[in-house]
């Protein structure tokens, strides 16, 4: 089984020497947060998620959840970890300071969400559903609502849930027959069924509280007619302690492919009470506060699984003794080389690891962003953040899942039959990331909202603060003697990305349909380009280092290898990419429906 | 026939003072008479106020302050003798029989003899107005009713009585055709004349059903105003604009006149919510407020509109019906959807079209009058028998006769007919003889889309397109959506520039739509730069700037026809051409610096040309530039094709053309006029000051800015600006070519066009049409 180690040396690079984390303590709000403040952070996440959730990974996993008498039971030491993680104040601490939060910036959250969904990612469902609930009661709940029941949630003594899916309504929520009838003091009743609901039931907490899409009797029809509501599991006693059971059950759990130790629910919601959160029929709004930071959220999970894989990966490629190098034997004294010698395990391990690399980066430049567009004094600078982040959402999700899951499949193939078999742990990672392409918007709809929502928003503007940076350093650097061999590969690709948004947004106006049928292949070569960005911006930094006193442990010089890797063998696939949407949507559109 | 060199107008209300500015932009002098007012020393006191109105208002009745110069003001009482020397008089007092015919027998003593007296009357019979006058003053009257506001409606009512000499008529109506601009449709003796006759129905229909079906006047509106092509202030909104108590005036004398079974009886009804409001003061737009309006208590605007139902002012409600969005563009599934809106357009528009058909042969000879006089007094995009086409009118009588509405012979004689086709090229109406009849054009009138009826394009692309219009000469046509300049129109534009070389003597620069241009497609730049797509932007500028050059130099004249909006780069090509035959309604100008950019398709060094060879300025290079840089950076526009001569967006020698219709065939004729021994322009060499005159550009802009009327980035445009003006960095004693001067324009809009607040001030003008001052 693999054993996960945090990459602390990488995620400081990201943080400190790549993004502006020194700097994060001169935004507003932000002073404490230092790097003498954010560095123990770090090693204590590594710490719990390397010696507590990471060992539970695999035995969560065979065991999974079982429903006895409506109740969930989670596997063995998810308790007790959960305990550990809650009163390390885990739960809290992205959460806002007045509701015992701790406030942390999402550049940094983002990396301990990484660490935590490379370790276990089951058991980090419970506490990212929670924090999803916090966000949306955070941006549209009353201040009666926030103050009873965001403390708890912050504290992580109740969690929390989103309840969207039901039977017959998936992506197309509009569809939503829940309903809820007004009650004389304000609240309301809610009834009907949700489906999917991860986190829906389980013995974590003393409660759970619901976020409901619902209808109201007067609701309009379709998408502007959902309203959003809270519900918890037990209604509050007097004191606040949770009371009565609120007529919520959970009929059954699901079978599923991954994440076997995070419950799958079909909730019953029977005239069990709720409270409006936000306006009435506003509820898409309230939903999109906690989708978009959710989507960020699945991106990393996508990553972390990849880093999990890599090192076990890495590990094993080691270890494996079979054949020997073609350029002639390394280990005479062994009776065959590792593997690891081998182009063709090479090609899969470098990938592996210039993806994991680039998205750490991307991602952490989004999380910054965040932190910009919510704390930053100047509304310039705070606008172009939120565009940033408006650009990068589905493509951090969606990209991420993707190219998650191709890592972790490569590291299934470099065990081979070892890596097939549960026992080592390989083939889990490749179940567990599966589902990151597919929940909270599958990656067909991520790549809709980028062409569809994204793309043409405001004449292009959200295209802005990330097409800009990037003109502006191949400008600057192209012919630059040392980069400039990074930066070609990038200015090549770049120039694809280009004339593909300009040939979709002239497209798309005339037929959406042609638009829609370039939109995956867009959002990955956008995503390979922004990857390509980053790689190119680490080189310029670990450059001058590399190979000098300050790369001691050859830190540097690995990334500029990797970066060389990237550039020459992963980079390449936008111009297949370039080419498929410049083809068009004809030929998938004229096959006939009938003779599918 | 009598030639019209000097008009009077008696009546110095809106429609009087407004026909008399009119008058005044074309440049023939007129008299305008109003009574003494009572009890003030100035006895022209009400005239003079008039004119001194008009040069404040807002649209502006004049075209220029010198056209406001032709106004010769006085008193019917003291002046009335200044009629004697006057060609043509128009009479616009009150609506009172009495007064107008007691003012007639004075006009007729002082007139010379021939010249021709029209009332302006909405509503008093022709045959009224004359009896018991002179047979000779009988022989020379006429009604000339114009429209609100006279500069700016194209429609002119004409009505002839027996007695009226047809050469009488026929000199107004030239007149008013050629000279004035207007569009003269013959009308008969009946209440209402067309446009109002039918238009009064329709509003009164309109309203009536609403109330009736319970529509809320968003709902009226939005039914009435796009699908049926009729401006989007349908019908409420457009009782706003012409006021609440209008209505019932012209609604109550045509009920007066016209016989019991006539259909507007049948619409006619008491409305004591209108009662009301116009008792309270609630009259539309020019009281305070209508069916709609702006509350401004308690510091907010909220946008209201009045309940039909509750009789009371509420928050204005964006209307949700779902046919408008599943019957676009198909008028007659609108009509037949059995849903409350489908049934309230019906009821409307059924009743419309039924009694538009009963005013043929009644009150317009012909069904292309009454197409006419509602697409020109109306702004309707199709007339009521071009929307009878669009519908059927089989259809369209079998539904009247379903719903018990009367059918007139008109509908039932035509056998199921179109109104109109085209046959052998020509485009034909019905007439009531049951053949088709050719559409004909006065002498003068050429129009593109009667062309484009007749043959293919010599080239054409999807925003573009070049037509042969005969003799030689060939037209280029913007086709792009706003007519908005993008790549494939300077693609396509260098192409013809080729082709006419070859093929053609000149080529005229014109098209059919609302605005010549009004400039580059900024939406595409925007997105370009969004997408740091920089060579592409620099490419499209040097394009432009390029194919500009070559249609300045090329080795057949250009001739340039604009009417309606020319901006931006619309208003460059003007620049670029060796003449322009300018609709009088032209606004143009060099906008570029409102969205932060300057100039870039030669617009710079045009002007600069320009004001250095053509300005009546200070000797020395300096006047000219500081001119031109005060006329950019405020992104000046011109509101007449008379201020633009002003402003040298127009040489001198360039020419206006009052009548739309009259453009082309006067562009036309401008063109062939020039190819008899054309020789290019020589290029032009500018003396330019360099860094001196930067500097003291800045310092203006400086001051400005100090003053708080420049903001922030407005000084880094101009700044940008002042560089392409100065010469940037150019030495008075060298000459600058004009390479060079582009070569710097190219570089600064490059400059310009990265900064974020430019990208700010392009988005806000495509997302809100409102500049934005950062």
């Amino acid at each position: 089984m693999p054993s996960y180690q945090a990459p602390l040396r990488d995620m400081r690079f990201v943080l400190y020497e790549l993004h502006q984390g020194d700097a994060l303590s001169t935004l507003p709000g932000y002073e404490d947060f230092t790097r003498d403040l954010l560095d123990p952070v770090l090693d204590e996440a590594a710490k719990i998620c390397g010696e507590v959730l990471a060992p539970l990974n695999r035995s969560g996993d065979e065991e999974g959840c079982r429903l006895e008498n409506g109740v969930v039971r989670t596997p063995a030491g998810f308790k007790e970890a959960y305990t550990l993680f809650r009163e390390g104040g885990w739960t809290g601490i992205a959460c806002d300071p007045a509701y015992g939060g701790q406030g942390m910036p999402k550049a940094v959250n983002t990396l301990v969400e990484e660490m935590i969904c490379a370790a276990n990612l089951s058991f980090g469902m419970y506490p990212g559903l929670s924090h999803g609930a916090y966000t949306a009661l955070h941006a549209y709940a009353s201040d009666e609502l926030k103050d009873l029941y965001l403390p708890k949630i912050v504290s992580g003594e109740w969690a929390g849930t989103m309840c969207l899916t039901e039977p017959h309504c998936g992506t197309d929520l509009g569809l939503c027959r829940t309903r809820a009838v007004p009650r004389d003091d304000g609240s309301y009743k809610i009834t009907g069924t949700k489906i999917f609901i991860s986190a829906g039931e389980h013995d974590l907490t003393e409660n759970i509280i619901h976020l409901v899409l619902a209808r109201l009797p007067d609701a309009p029809k379709g998408i502007k007619g959902i309203s959003l509501f809270l519900v918890p599991k037990h209604l509050l006693r007097e004191d606040g302690t949770p009371g009565a059971a609120n007529g919520v059950t959970c009929g059954s759990i699901e079978h599923k492919m991954g994440i076997k130790a995070s419950a799958t629910c079909v909730l019953n919601f029977d005239d069990s009470v709720g409270w409006l959160v936000g306006e009435p029929h506003k509820g898409m709004r309230a939903m999109f506060a906690m989708m978009n930071t959710e989507r960020l959220a699945v991106g990393m999970q996508g990553l972390g699984l990849a880093e999990a894989s890599y090192q076990g990966a890495v590990a094993y490629a080691r270890e494996r003794l079979q054949g020997r190098s073609l350029s002639g034997v390394k280990h005479p004294d062994k009776p065959a080389d590792p593997i690891i010698v081998h182009p063709d395990i090479r090609r899969m391990l470098l990938t592996m690891r210039s993806t994991v690399e680039g998205c750490r980066a991307l991602g952490v430049w989004i999380g910054e962003a965040l932190d910009r567009q919510n704390h930053h004094p100047d509304p310039d600078v705070r606008q172009n953040a939120e565009d940033l982040v408006a650009l990068m959402t589905p493509v951090v999700k969606a990209l991420f899942t993707d190219l998650g899951f191709e890592a972790t499949n490569h590291g299934v193939q470099i065990l081979g039959g070892h890596g097939y078999i549960r026992e080592n742990g390989m083939e889990q990672f490749v179940r567990d990331a599966r589902i990151a392409q597919i929940y909270e918007g599958t990656n067909g709809v991520q790549a809709l909202d980028l062409i569809g929502r994204k793309m043409p928003a405001h004449a292009g503007r959200y295209l802005r603060p990330f097409f800009h940076p990037v003109a502006d350093l191949i400008a600057a650097k192209v012919e630059d003697e040392e980069l400039g061999p990074f930066v070609q590969p990038l200015a090549k690709a770049f120039g694809r990305l280009q004339q593909a948004t300009g040939q979709i947004a002239r497209g798309g106006l005339a037929k959406p349909e042609e638009a829609a049928a370039a939109a995956t292949d867009y959002l990955r070569l956008l995503g390979l380009v922004a990857l390509g960005y980053m790689w190119v911006r680490m080189v310029e930094i670990a450059l001058p280092k590399a190979g000098t006193d300050q790369d001691p442990d050859g830190f540097y010089r690995n990334k500029v290898v990797t970066a060389r890797f990237f550039m020459d063998r992963v980079l390449p696939e936008t111009g297949a990419l370039f080419s498929a949407i410049m083809a068009g949507g004809k030929s998938m559109m004229e096959f006939e429906e009938a003779a599918f | 026939m009598t030639a019209i060199n000097k008009v009077a107008v008696i009546g110095a209300g809106v429609m009087g003072a407004g026909i008399a500015a009119q008058v005044a932009n074309a440049g023939v002098p007129v008299v305008l008479l109003d009574i003494v007012k009572e009890g003030d020393r100035n006895r022209n006191v009400i005239a003079e106020t008039a004119v001194q109105k008009m040069l404040k208002a807002d649209p502006a009745p004049f075209m220029s302050k010198a056209a406001a110069k032709l106004v010769t003001t006085g008193n019917t009482e003291d002046h009335l003798g200044l009629l004697g020397e006057c060609d043509w008089i128009v009479e616009a007092v009150i609506e009172r029989l009495d007064i107008k015919q007691a003012l007639y027998r004075r006009i007729d003593e002082v007139r010379k003899p021939g010249s021709v007296v029209s009332s302006n009357t909405s509503t008093i019979p022709l045959a009224s107005l004359t009896e018991g006058l002179s047979d000779a003053f009988a022989a020379d009257f006429c009604i000339t009713h114009f429209f609100n506001p006279p500069r700016y409606m194209r429609l002119l009512e004409v009505v002839s009585g027996p007695a009226t000499r047809p050469e009488a008529a026929e000199a107004v109506s030239r007149f008013a055709d050629v000279t004035l601009g207007k569009s003269v449709v013959v009308c008969k003796d009946r209440p209402g004349f067309i446009a109002n006759r039918l238009g009064v129905f329709w509003m009164q229909c309109a309203v009536s059903e609403a109330m009736e079906q319970g529509m809320e006047v968003e709902e009226a509106d939005a039914i009435i105003g796009k699908p049926m092509g009729i401006p989007k202030t349908g019908v409420f909104g457009l009782m706003d604009l012409v006021g609440l108590d209008l209505m019932p005036h012209v609604l109550g004398s045509m009920i007066g006149l016209l016989p019991k079974t006539d259909p507007l009886h049948a619409v006619h009804r008491e409305m004591p919510l209108i009662s009301r409001m116009i008792a309270e003061g609630f009259t539309g737009r020019k009281g305070k407020g209508g069916f709609y309006r702006l509350n401004r208590e308690g510091g907010a605007k909220v946008k209201e509109a009045m309940s039909l139902s509750g009789g009371q002012y509420r928050k204005q409600i964006r209307p949700d019906l779902e046919i408008l969005s599943t019957s676009r563009g198909d008028l007659r599934k609108l009509l037949a959807s059995p849903d409350r809106a489908g049934r309230y357009a019906w009821r409307v528009l059924g009743q419309t079209l039924s009694y538009a058909a009963s005013l043929v042969p009644e009150a317009a000879a012909d069904v292309a009058s009454v197409d006419e006089a509602m697409r020109l007094g109306y702004n309707w995009k199709w007339g009521p028998f071009e929307l009878v086409d669009k519908l059927g009118v089989d259809w369209l009588v079998e539904r009247l006769e379903a719903d018990g509405l009367p059918v007139p012979a008109l509908l039932r004689e035509v056998g199921g007919k179109p109104f109109y086709r085209t046959e052998a090229d020509r485009r034909q109406y019905l007439g009531t003889d049951g053949a088709y009849h050719d559409i004909v054009r006065p002498d003068g009138v050429l129009l593109l889309s009667d062309i484009k009826l007749t043959r293919e394009p010599v080239l054409k692309n999807g925003s573009a397109a070049l037509w042969d219009i005969g003799d030689g000469v060939a037209c280029f046509e913007f086709t792009s959506k706003m007519n908005a300049l993008d790549p494939d129109i300077m693609a396509l534009l260098g192409k013809s520039l080729k082709v006419v070389g070859k093929q053609f003597k000149a080529l005229v620069v014109y098209n059919e739509g609302s605005n010549f241009s009004a400039g580059a497609n900024l939406g595409l730049a925007l997105f370009a730069a969004n997408i740091a797509a920089w060579t592409e932007i620099e490419q499209l500028v040097a394009a432009g700037q390029e194919t500009y050059r070559a249609l300045k130099y090329a080795p057949f004249p250009v001739v340039g026809a604009p009417s309606g909006l020319a901006l931006g780069g619309g208003c460059e090509i003007l620049l670029h051409c060796d003449a322009v035959v300018a609709h009088a309604e032209t606004y143009t100008g060099l906008v570029e610096c409102g969205v932060g950019l300057v100039p870039g398709w030669g617009g710079c060094k045009e002007m600069l040309a320009r004001w250095s060879t053509l300005g009546k300025l200070p000797k020395g290079p300096m006047p000219a530039i500081a001119r031109v840089f005060e006329i950019i950076s405020t992104a000046t526009v011109a509101k007449s094709a008379a201020e633009a001569k002003e402003l040298l967006f127009l040489r001198p020698t360039d020419s206006i053309t009052m009548n739309r219709y009259r453009l082309l065939a006067d562009a036309k004729a401008r063109a062939l006029e020039l190819a008899r021994d054309y020789q290019p322009p020589e290029p032009v060499e500018l003396t330019l000051p360099g860094e001196t005159a930067r500097v003291a550009l800045e310092m203006a802009a400086d001051g400005f800015h100090r003053r708080g009327i420049a903001t922030r980035h407005d000084l880094v445009v101009s700044g940008a600006l002042a560089r392409v003006l100065s010469g940037n960095g150019a030495d008075v004693t060298k000459p600058v070519s004009e390479g060079d001067v582009m070569e710097e324009e190219r570089a600064q809009f490059m400059r310009l066009i990265r900064h974020p607040a430019t990208l700010a001030r392009i988005e806000s003008i495509l997302e809100t049409g409102k500049p934005l001052r950062n």
